[in-house]
């Protein structure tokens, strides 16, 4: 089996989304979550541009990838956001003291 | 090769980031996989988004990730993980797998014929893409605004009352 | 035309519920506004009679995975919107005066709207995703109006009891549709109605008989009859359109419906018909029983939907519906001068009634007019119906239930006579005063009044209305001249059996000896003849068991990407084993 470069990157990929995912599953900490998230989009902007240069047509990889790129940004800012709110209300950034679904 | 190469020091940099005590660690490492990032996008040929993705990722997220820790404070916190490790062990590893043997080999890259450029492809046949994006931008900062209004208010009134008490005087 | 009156009877009472939700909470613009809605709605639903044809007029493509949505005008979902909407209007009058002072108006007409706009849509859809989805909405409105009073402990218990009950049958009613698209590629109900014969025999009873679980259930029949008395918990003129008139009818509707695809199933007419026989007598028999107004007309309407299964089972679809159409006018003439009553003496325990009728003349005509009705006396319109039941089963069916529904009959005329004589008649036991019906509730009674004296009149339009928008159905319909020579023949049997009902109530003092004997049939009755545990059981498990999923609930972040995960897993599995 010859690992062209598109099958060494989708090989990449995938580490980096089961990293991604371990970050999200064992984190407690809100703005690690945040950072673990952000590795998930990086994956998924290299999974799109992979498949861009596989079909030959780089350029609709790459508006795919921007579109991506520009909800990601959102998506991490109001996180910011929320996660000082939470720090501001509840003094504290560790998810277990989030939760009031309580018995 | 050049890209076993930045593909292994991507995950080093990806697998540090998720390990450092300190946050701040964390997020010079993901500063780290976002460069390395954009080297890839360049070398696969798409040159504009490696500029967008290393002055948003590598630039924006991280400016933000800074500010908003030195907001919120910089301790570790020591508790063990909530999910069991061997349980997320085992998920994120069937996971691969499975992903591994429905991928892997990657299909022949096909010769492209003409190709059209970049700002012609996402501002007419994605264009529908980008509008959303302006109202997605649009609603963020709505947002954050919402989110935020609450403590916006607290340093007005806290400001508004610490006037009062000066007058008071 | 019919296109834009469907649209209409399904979205005026539907864009009334949003108003009443959204408006200031003043009384008289809630009530209003209620008002003005479900009468527009009642006048597009009658204005769609004359439209009602054989073919869909509304058809919605929505995809490969939902078929489309379509909605048929044919004669038995018009005359079924008309009844939901007429019906649904008044109740509204009459809760002008039932729910003065009440709080929360608003959500209660909201929810009342929200009923009928669904009730005329589950009628007019011929497709079967919608069908459960109407379904499903008036399953939800029934439970949130008997727990109205969130905080009588009887209401919120008896409303779950009555969601649990029907929402079994709603799952049966999912599982059927999702067979049918299975087996046939299609969601229309004309669809399977046409391609019925060509199906593999056992799925066709797998079908037929799941169907008839989800519509005994949604009908409160035998052994799923429990949770109707339990319903009486919520305000009167709920009882009276949603208990008596429409969603009870639901069931009906839905055997009525689908019978030409499952009356080839071998042994599923003759488990209709003994359904609807055992349910007709243990419902008269808990009837007598019963001490409390409001469930003595519920075990009746148990009773009378009992009729009208027996009627499908044995093959008298017209004879059906007509008496669905006589039942919901009488019954909801009962029902809400039940109301006025209970509104006036304070109480629903009908021994501290009694000589109500000197100081309540009009609800005690009214209400003779329905109990007559119910009784099967000629002229009004219950006479006509039950007759026409009668006369198919002794043409379509074996003698024995004929016997007994002949029985039954002659029980329904003793409790309805019990009911007025201990309300209306007698010595005034309880105390305080009484007064007779508001305005607003007299309004809404005496069209229920005309209603019955002269809905047997309509028999003639409405079976060729029947006759020709339904083409899978064959139904034997008749002029209204031949109507009443046949049931005047019929009546020949029939007549002396209610009469000696009404005799056996007259003289029932000196014929207490003879009750006495049957006071262990009476306290079985009263006990609901021991179906309350399926009930009980139902409820707790469901309780035990969505108590003990509770816990998959973390609120914890960790476990919900863990969650998400097992998701990923689960489609990465799928797709593995298709590609090998």
């Amino acid at each position: 089996m010859t690992l062209s470069a598109p099958t060494i990157l989708l090989i990449c990929v995938l580490g980096l989304l089961g990293i991604g995912l371990y970050g999200m599953l064992i984190t407690r900490n809100l703005i690690k979550l945040v950072i673990a998230l952000q590795i998930l989009v990086k994956t998924a902007l290299l999974a799109l541009v992979i498949a861009g240069n596989i079909i030959g047509q780089i350029n609709l990889g790459q508006s795919l990838a921007v579109t991506v790129l520009a909800a990601d940004t959102v998506v991490a800012v109001i996180g910011l956001a929320l996660a000082v709110q939470v720090r501001q209300q509840l003094g504290t950034l560790d998810v277990s003291d989030l939760s009031t679904l309580r018995e | 090769m050049l890209y076993m190469g930045l593909a292994v020091a991507m995950l080093f940099c990806a697998a540090m980031a998720i390990r450092a005590k300190h946050l701040l660690t964390s997020v010079l490492w993901l500063a780290g996989v976002s460069a390395l990032l954009s080297l890839i996008f360049y070398l696969l040929g798409a040159k504009q988004i490696a500029v967008i993705e290393l002055s948003v990722g590598a630039g924006l997220i991280t400016v933000l990730m800074v500010f908003a820790i030195s907001v919120v404070g910089d301790q570790p916190i020591e508790a063990r993980s909530i999910i069991p490790l061997p349980v997320a062990i085992v998920l994120i590893a069937a996971a691969f797998i499975m992903l591994l043997i429905l991928t892997i080999p990657a299909p022949a890259p096909i010769p492209g014929g003409e190709v059209t450029s970049f700002a012609e492809v996402l501002w007419q046949d994605r264009g529908l893409d980008v509008l959303v994006q302006v109202l997605l931008i649009f609603s963020g900062v709505l947002g954050v605004l919402g989110v935020l209004a609450h403590r916006i208010q607290l340093t007005r009134r806290s400001a508004g009352q610490s006037a009062i008490k000066e007058a008071g005087k | 035309m019919a296109t834009w009156l469907i649209i209409l009877v399904i979205g005026v009472p539907w864009l009334g519920a949003l108003i009443e939700i959204i408006m200031p909470r003043r009384p008289t613009i809630q009530h209003g506004v209620a008002v003005l809605f479900s009468a527009a709605g009642a006048i597009c639903a009658l204005a769609l009679l004359p439209d009602a044809g054989a073919s869909d007029v509304i058809s919605l493509q929505v995809g490969a995975a939902f078929g489309a949505f379509t909605f048929r005008p044919d004669g038995l979902g018009v005359f079924l919107a008309a009844i939901a909407t007429v019906i649904g209007s008044l109740a509204v009058v009459f809760s002008i005066d039932y729910m003065k002072g009440e709080t929360h108006l608003g959500r209660y007409y909201a929810l009342v709207l929200l009923f009928i706009g669904a009730m005329a849509g589950l009628v007019l859809t011929n497709s079967l995703l919608l069908l459960f989805f109407f379904w499903e909405i008036t399953a939800l409105c029934s439970y949130a109006l008997i727990s109205f009073e969130s905080d009588n402990p009887d209401a919120v218990r008896g409303g779950i009891k009555a969601l649990v009950m029907t929402q079994i049958g709603g799952v049966g009613l999912m599982a059927g549709a999702l067979a049918i698209y299975a087996l046939t590629g299609s969601y229309q109900i004309s669809d399977f109605l046409a391609g019925a014969s060509g199906l593999p025999g056992s799925a066709l009873g797998l079908l037929a008989f799941g169907f008839l679980i989800a519509a005994a259930a949604k009908s409160a029949q035998v052994p799923f009859h429990t949770w109707l008395p339990g319903a009486m918990e919520a305000p009167t003129p709920i009882s009276a359109l949603i208990h008596a008139a429409t969603m009870v009818n639901a069931g009906v509707y839905l055997l009525a419906r689908f019978f030409p695809a499952f009356e080839a199933v071998p042994g599923w007419k003759t488990t209709v018909m003994a359904v609807g026989v055992v349910t007709a007598l243990l419902g008269a028999l808990m009837a007598i029983s019963a001490n409390d107004l409001k469930r003595t007309l519920a075990y009746s309407t148990v009773s009378q939907l009992g009729y009208m299964v027996y009627a499908i089972g044995v093959g008298g679809l017209f004879a059906s519906q007509f008496h669905l159409l006589s039942h919901a006018v009488f019954k909801a003439l009962l029902f809400l001068g039940a109301g006025a009553v209970i509104h006036a003496a304070g109480t629903r325990d009908m021994r501290e009634m009694g000589g109500l009728g000197r100081s309540m003349p009009l609800t005690r005509v009214v209400f003779i007019v329905g109990a007559l009705a119910l009784a099967g006396l000629p002229i009004f319109n219950g006479y006509f119906s039950k007759d026409l039941i009668l006369e198919s089963g002794l043409t379509g069916g074996p003698l024995w239930a004929y016997a007994v529904m002949l029985f039954g009959a002659g029980l329904t005329a003793f409790y309805s006579f019990r009911m007025v004589t201990l309300v209306f008649y007698g010595e005034r036991h309880g105390t305080g005063h009484v007064h007779d019906a508001g305005p607003a509730m007299a309004v809404a009674l005496v069209p229920l009044a005309v209603g019955t004296l002269s809905t047997w009149l309509l028999a003639g339009p409405f079976g060729h209305l029947l006759e020709s928008t339904l083409p899978y159905h064959e139904m034997h319909v008749l002029a209204l001249g031949e109507l009443v020579t046949d049931v005047l023949k019929g009546s020949i049997v029939v007549l002396p059996v209610v009469l000696a009902g009404l005799l056996a109530w007259g003289l029932h003092k000196p014929l207490a000896g003879l009750g006495r004997a049957f006071t262990w049939l009476m306290r079985a009755a009263a006990a609901d003849f021991g179906f309350e545990w399926i009930n009980s059981a139902v409820v707790n498990a469901v309780g035990s068991a969505a108590g003990a999923l509770r816990r998959t609930q973390t609120g914890l972040l960790n476990w919900n990407v863990a969650g998400m995960v097992f998701g990923l897993l689960a489609i990465l599995l799928v797709l593995l084993l298709r590609a090998s």
